[in-house]
């Protein structure tokens, strides 16, 4: 009895440090509820599950870390509806259960529980930003890792959070009713998660908290022109504005809280000003961008691997002996002079439209030269061999893309018959992933054809032993790649059966 | 005893929580109509999953229609609490359906699905509210657990389409050619979600009770 009598005479005098201190305890407090709470709880649990069975296979094995630090931001968004909602219930929770009036007898005044309640969100976006960590050091540790990440791009995710948790503490500030948050999380899930919100690359698209770009390859970090920091200034800014707005809302007055909204508010109007302001690029980017895409070779360096030359840009230097690999074992195939063939393996892009639009790149005039693009792995890999396979035949990349005749037999199995599962690599290397009839075969620049007869003939060449073939291509090299050799021909050389149908491209 | 559930119909209206509703209805036609007042053309799947949003949207308001702040008092009327939580569906069951059919129109014509399907799939939706709202009645003593039904249903919408098995196609856009099976499917999520909520709707006392009578009444006969 006298332990309950001690507690309202301590706390009939307090102090400021008291007040911070109960303050901070309510905000201990509230965020072991909150993390505990069974929405936030789910969405937690699914974020991590997603992240170990998303990150298996992310980009083939060969992240960009300029692509991976934009990629730990989506998710954390339905994490920070969860937050919302269980937060705005959390603020809720006294005037649902009657108990509003019986907090007025304390010292934690109403503000200071909402600050409170504002400071539980912390550890929520704390322990997202760990996620984030986790997931981007992931990508970041996988061997065929290039590239730099952006800590701007990183802090989106937790900031994300916050935003969206102090939101939910304005609105039940606000809307004193349990409905207001769930419809709040429907109207941004509209807005920022479905892709049904308004999209585009202007200054106000970026006021979302998470914004997408239309493309989805890969360019040098230095090319890309997101105005990262300017971004995560302004969500820092507006996380910051709507938390102090939620202290204002519940009555605190305080010097304080004021100045807070004030420098808050310009924190996130800079933010947003600014990011706005580098939505054009400015002229050095421009003039960046466009000498990267068309005099690439002022910006790499060149090493020599195996008689050949690779030219990357420079986060891509490490990515040459991937390259390498390709081409020795293709070039190990060939016969005749391409045998021994010194190639040059420059990379090209396109990044004079940033990242709003695709640009297919054009195939290189230059003899012995082959184009690789700027990812890796998967489906890539078959690409970039059947570009060097059609350039050692063709001799250059402009020559092989009208090549339609016999060649592109010797081509396909060139570029195929070296991989580990050279049916699955011709299936995936075409446009509509067959294996019979005509289709188009992908490349780096610009696409091959393959016509029915062609595809069976390399179909049944695959099947045939490795090394009795290259036998054959080497002993016909000169007559299977010169211009003009029919697909029956070939096939008779490499000692499979013909096409049934005449050869033409016209089928 | 139908006298009596009448003479309920004009107390209980005024007890619905019309200001959820209400803030759900408009929010609903709110998201219905921007397609329209920005002149946006949106695909079909977007129109969908529109739809289906606000579908969720509405039942999110509906989550909240079995607050009762007097259950503990009206625990001992005569009339049976099934008796009364239809009676508030009832209610609102004519308002709902004018706030469906003009979402429906609200929504961008060229890409509409099909308004049988989305409608199911929206009853679904608000029925599986519902029958949340009476299972939270049920199983525990709050006499508002609207926030935490909404909560729930919030959570199980966003994990639905994640969780669901592949085979049953269940989120499928309505060029599919599993749309048919889909909404047989969802036909019988429907009847799962009514039979949930009649199993949840009785008090447990008035059904104990009448398991003691009905034992007496075997006592006395035999």
């Amino acid at each position: 009895m006298s332990a309950v009598l001690e507690v309202p005479a301590e706390a009939g005098s307090p102090s400021r440090g008291g007040a911070r201190a109960a303050v901070l305890a309510l905000a201990r407090f509230e965020a072991r509820r909150l993390l505990l709470s069974v929405p936030v709880a789910v969405a937690f649990v699914g974020y991590v599950v997603w992240i170990v069975w998303h990150g298996r296979n992310t980009w083939d094995g060969y992240p960009a870390l300029q692509d991976a630090d934009r990629a730990t931001q989506n998710m954390p968004m339905l994490v920070g509806l969860a937050v919302l909602l269980s937060a705005n219930l959390a603020v809720l929770r006294s005037w649902r259960h009657g108990t509003e009036s019986r907090f007025a007898a304390l010292v934690v005044s109403p503000w200071s529980r909402t600050a409170a309640h504002a400071l539980s969100v912390v550890p929520a976006a704390l322990l997202t930003a760990v996620c984030v960590a986790g997931q981007f050091t992931r990508e970041a540790l996988k061997p065929g890792a290039v590239g730099h990440g952006s800590p701007a791009e990183l802090l989106v995710g937790p900031l994300t959070v916050l935003l969206f948790g102090v939101l939910g503490v304005l609105v039940a500030r606000l809307v004193r009713s349990a409905w207001a948050a769930p419809l709040a999380v429907v109207c941004l899930l509209f807005l920022f998660v479905l892709g049904t919100g308004p999209s585009g690359t202007d200054g106000v698209s970026w006021l979302a908290p998470v914004v997408t770009e239309p493309s989805t390859k890969t360019l040098p970090s230095a090319l890309l022109g997101r105005p990262a920091a300017w971004h995560a200034l302004y969500l820092a800014g507006a996380a910051l504005t709507l938390a102090f707005l939620a202290v204002l809302a519940a009555g605190g007055r305080s010097r304080t809280v004021k100045a807070g909204v004030a420098l808050s508010l310009a924190l996130a109007l800079t933010g947003g000003i600014a990011q706005a302001a580098r939505m054009s690029p400015s002229p050095e980017l421009t003039a960046a961008r466009e000498r990267a895409s068309v005099s690439p070779e002022k910006e790499q360096t060149c090493v020599e691997r195996g008689g050949s030359r690779y030219c990357a840009f420079p986060e891509w230097t490490a990515r040459t002996g991937a390259w390498a690999g390709v081409v020795d074992e293709v070039r190990s195939l060939a016969g005749g002079s391409a045998h021994g063939q010194r190639l040059v393996v420059r990379q090209r892009l396109d990044a004079r439209y940033g990242l709003e639009g695709d640009a297919a790149l054009a195939p290189s005039e230059a003899a012995h030269q082959v184009t690789v693009g700027t990812s890796w792995g998967g489906n890539r890999v078959p690409e970039f061999s059947t570009a060097v396979a059609a350039v050692l035949v063709a001799g250059s990349e402009k020559a092989s893309g009208g090549m339609c005749d016999g060649r592109m037999v010797t081509v396909m199995w060139l570029s195929l018959s070296w991989q580990d599962d050279p049916l699955g690599a011709l299936r995936r290397v075409r446009l509509d992933d067959s294996l019979s009839g005509s289709a188009v075969v992908l490349s780096p620049t610009d696409p091959l054809t393959m016509t029915e007869g062609q595809t069976d003939v390399v179909r049944r060449l695959l099947g045939e032993p490795r090394a009795a073939v290259a036998q054959r291509v080497k002993a016909h090299w000169a007559e299977l790649t010169s211009p003009g050799v029919t697909t029956a021909r070939a096939a008779e050389l490499l000692g499979v059966k013909g096409p049934e149908k005449a050869d033409s491209c016209e089928e | 005893m139908r006298g009596v559930t009448w003479a309920l119909a004009g107390p209980v209206r005024r007890t619905l929580p019309w200001r959820a509703l209400g803030a759900a209805g408009a929010v609903g036609l709110l998201i219905a109509g921007v397609p329209r007042l920005t002149g946006a053309q949106p695909n079909p799947w977007q129109t969908l999953v529109l739809l289906r949003g606000i579908a969720l949207v509405g039942a999110l308001g509906l989550a909240f229609l079995l607050d009762d702040p007097a259950r503990h008092v009206t625990a001992a009327v005569p009339t049976r609490r099934p008796v009364r939580q239809a009676l508030r569906a009832a209610l609102v069951a004519p308002l709902v359906a004018l706030w469906w059919t003009a979402v429906l129109l609200l929504a961008p014509p060229a890409s509409r699905p099909p308004a049988a399907g989305i409608t199911l799939e929206a009853a679904v939706t608000c029925v599986f509210a519902l029958a949340g709202a009476a299972a939270a009645v049920r199983l525990r003593d709050e006499p508002r657990p609207g926030p935490g039904v909404a909560a729930a249903l919030l959570v199980s919408a966003a994990l639905a389409p994640l969780l669901a098995p592949e085979s049953w196609a269940l989120f499928v856009p309505s060029a599919d050619e599993r749309w048919a099976a889909a909404h047989d499917r969802w036909a019988v999520l429907l009847v799962v979600a009514v039979v949930g909520w009649g199993v949840c709707g009785p008090e447990p006392v008035a059904r104990r009770r009448r398991r003691a009578t009905a034992a007496r009444a075997a006592g006395g006969a035999g």
